[in-house]
């Protein structure tokens, strides 16, 4: 075994003695402790893989990240996986990947419309707008918060090209009625899979229905690598230009430190440029540097091989918390999948009735008190903020659920790193307050 | 383009077909990753350091089909110093490196098509022959040259699917009329001249090249210079 085998090999080793020191076996006290609503699940494989990455010193994506693309691919049942650095990036390339010269006639042209939902993250909408696109509203369903399929047949329009939206805290959208529209109207699907890795609808995996899917590695998300999100697609095509968008819009596809790859770096024609010009400088996009590291790619291969349990583990304690608030549903609407679902629960989404005789407002504010971390159903409306004020848009019908959930609707967690004694502390501190108690909840009520 | 992965193999198989032809069949650690029929791999022979750089490496079609998983099968003719190192090291059971796949030479299967195959080039067809299905609307024509009728190595893959496609045909050309020759075979290079005739709409067609350089160059002149549109001629080249 060669030196510097052998020295990674005793790294590792202190490397895990230091995950056990540091890391393992921390228990819960419920007197001091929040319950987080998310975050990073990790053990010692994580952090060997991180440093076993960072003593390549590669630095840019290399083999780490290959196998993650790769096993994630597979994971799919797709043939292109790439890394991005963010969810919100994957939909920024997804999205403009779309609005490719290389799509031809099928390309999205400014002014074309695409149909979505108000009531989420601001960066499933902000490609649309970034792209010069214009954003279609239809209204959700309370309760799964995804969008109502009735007000997507109706909101087609002569320039509707597209539908980009997200399974909303895992629930899979109406994939039945999208796939028909799609088909019928000669849409792209764009489904932003960043809060349901592991969602199925009937029996096969979201994320795998769209023409493109994107994916997010942040730390509240089913698993992480820090900062990391990922695009998919089944289409070689989308995938070379997605990648394109990705790595500066170039034409080439070499990875970082690799030559020649297509065996033509200087015998092709592009545009005015004179023949033979180097490929690995030409571009046909307008693009991006979204690109990961290898250490991000590193972690999130350790990940990706516990995503199984962690999926598992988001449904047993989604279960959970439901029959624990089953008997205060008459006042608290609780959520629910979509038929033919089987959410990947990314949270547990809250809405207050209106009948329920306490606000939203209170409710979180004692939970918080009680170190229960809580948070928004996203941005709400996100037409109500100020960024989004005076975009082109149009809305179909209303959005009077929107704002139902902007106003009474919040979620708390059901991440792995939930175990019994947390969510025996979610449960005592949901009853307390179902039953009357409001104590405390004038104490500084921590992050919301 | 889908996702490329390097991967560590054996060489699991050598057929030596003469005059410097060979045929590996190169075994993975890992199932092969998903590739299209006509795209290629690159092969290197000194050891690939997964933390470090890929070293030097050629390029080679994938003759092998993509339904097949566990290998991955490449022709190839010594030429110049890496063909020669191939043919002095790559022996059965021997490591090699290979990264895949690459490549648009992906033929189109929604139009009638010519594909012009010389020598080891007729690798980039050999799996979209095998893949084609019983009931191809569209005819396929292939025309297939090597210097003696021995070296149509892929002769029997050829026939395999023309026995089961009524939509293909197929044109052999040989060099050295000398050896044995069938009734099939036509004396003399790759020709368009002796192709076009026989296609049913020439102008609607697209024509695929893959051979050495100055086959692609006469082959591809002669299209253009018989009407065929420059989008629809589709050459295997690589530098």
């Amino acid at each position: 075994m060669s030196s510097s085998r052998r020295l990674r090999e005793e790294i590792a080793a202190l490397v895990r003695q230091y995950y056990q020191e540091q890391f393992s076996g921390r228990t819960f006290n419920p007197d001091a402790d929040l319950v987080h609503y998310a975050g990073r699940v990790f053990d010692a494989e994580e952090l060997c893989n991180l440093v076993d990455s960072s003593l390549d010193f590669f630095l840019t994506a290399n083999r780490y990240a290959e196998r993650f693309e790769a096993d994630f691919a597979d994971y799919l049942g797709l043939s292109n996986a790439l890394l991005v650095n963010s969810g919100s990036s994957a939909n920024l390339v997804a999205l403009t990947a779309l609005t490719s010269a290389k799509l031809r006639d099928r390309r999205l042209q400014p002014g074309d419309e695409v149909l979505t939902v108000a009531a989420g993250f601001p960066t499933t909408l902000a490609p649309i707008l970034q792209n010069n696109l214009v954003p279609v509203f239809v209204d959700v369903s309370l309760g799964d918060y995804t969008a109502d399929p009735d007000q997507l047949r109706e909101a087609i329009g002569p320039r509707t090209r597209a539908i980009m939206m997200a399974h909303t805290l895992g629930v899979p959208f109406d994939l039945d009625t999208v796939g028909e529209l799609a088909k019928k109207h000669d849409l792209w699907v764009v489904e932003d899979n960043c809060d349901a890795l592991g969602s199925r609808y009937r029996g096969k995996l979201t994320g795998t229905y769209g023409h493109l899917s994107t994916f997010s590695f942040y730390p509240a998300h089913h698993i992480t690598m820090g900062e990391g999100g990922a695009v998919a697609t089944n289409d070689d095509s989308l995938g070379r230009i997605a990648r394109s968008f990705r790595d500066w819009g170039r034409d080439c596809y070499c990875a970082g430190g690799e030559n020649n790859t297509c065996g033509t770096r200087f015998s092709q024609q592009f545009g005015t440029l004179p023949y033979g010009f180097d490929h690995k400088y030409v571009y046909s996009h307008i693009g991006y540097n979204l690109k990961v590291t290898d250490m991000q790619a590193a972690i999130g291969c350790a990940q990706l091989a516990k995503l199984d349990a962690f999926v598992a583990a988001r449904r047993a304690n989604f279960d959970r918390l439901s029959r624990v608030l089953e008997p205060f549903a008459d006042r608290l609407l609780l959520p629910r999948g979509t038929p033919h679902s089987e959410p990947s629960w990314f949270g547990f989404a809250i809405t207050v009735q209106p009948n329920a005789g306490f606000t939203r407002a209170d409710l979180v504010r004692f939970l918080e008190a009680h170190r229960i971390e809580t948070r928004s159903l996203f941005a709400g409306n996100l037409l109500r903020h100020p960024a989004f004020q005076g975009i082109p848009h149009r809305i179909v019908r209303d959005l009077a659920n929107t704002d139902v959930v902007t106003n009474d609707t919040f979620f708390v967690g059901v991440y792995p790193g939930l175990d019994a004694a947390r969510l025996d502390r979610m449960a005592d501190v949901f009853s307390r307050f179902m039953r009357g108690e409001r104590a405390g909840t004038a104490a500084g009520s921590g992050a919301a | 383009m889908p996702v490329t992965q390097k991967l560590s193999c054996v060489v699991d198989r050598v057929v030596s077909h003469g005059d410097g032809v060979y045929t590996l069949t190169l075994r993975p650690e890992r199932p092969v990753p998903r590739f299209q029929a006509g795209q290629f791999l690159h092969l290197a022979l000194d050891r690939y350091d997964p933390t470090g750089f890929w070293p030097e490496s050629r390029v080679f079609s994938i003759a092998s089909s993509p339904s097949r998983r566990d290998a991955v099968t490449i022709t190839y003719a010594v030429h110049g110093p890496f063909t020669q190192r191939m043919e002095r090291e790559l022996t059965e059971g021997q490591p090699a490196w290979i990264k895949l796949p690459y490549g648009d030479f992906v033929i189109d299967g929604g139009a009638d098509v010519a594909l012009f195959a010389g020598g080891t080039g007729v690798t980039a067809f050999t799996a979209f022959l095998e893949a084609l299905p019983a009931d191809m609307p569209h005819r396929v024509t292939l025309a297939y040259g090597a210097r003696t009728s021995d070296l149509l190595i892929y002769r029997d893959v050829v026939e395999r699917s023309a026995a089961r496609l009524a939509s293909l045909q197929v044109m052999y050309f040989v060099e050295d009329a000398a050896g044995a020759m069938t009734a099939a075979m036509h004396p003399g290079r790759v020709s368009v001249e002796a192709v076009w005739p026989r296609l049913a709409r020439p102008l609607e067609t697209h024509f695929y090249i893959s051979g050495p350089p100055p086959m692609l160059r006469s082959i591809g002149g002669d299209l253009r210079a018989l009407g065929a549109p420059a989008e629809a001629i589709h050459i295997d080249a690589w530098e």
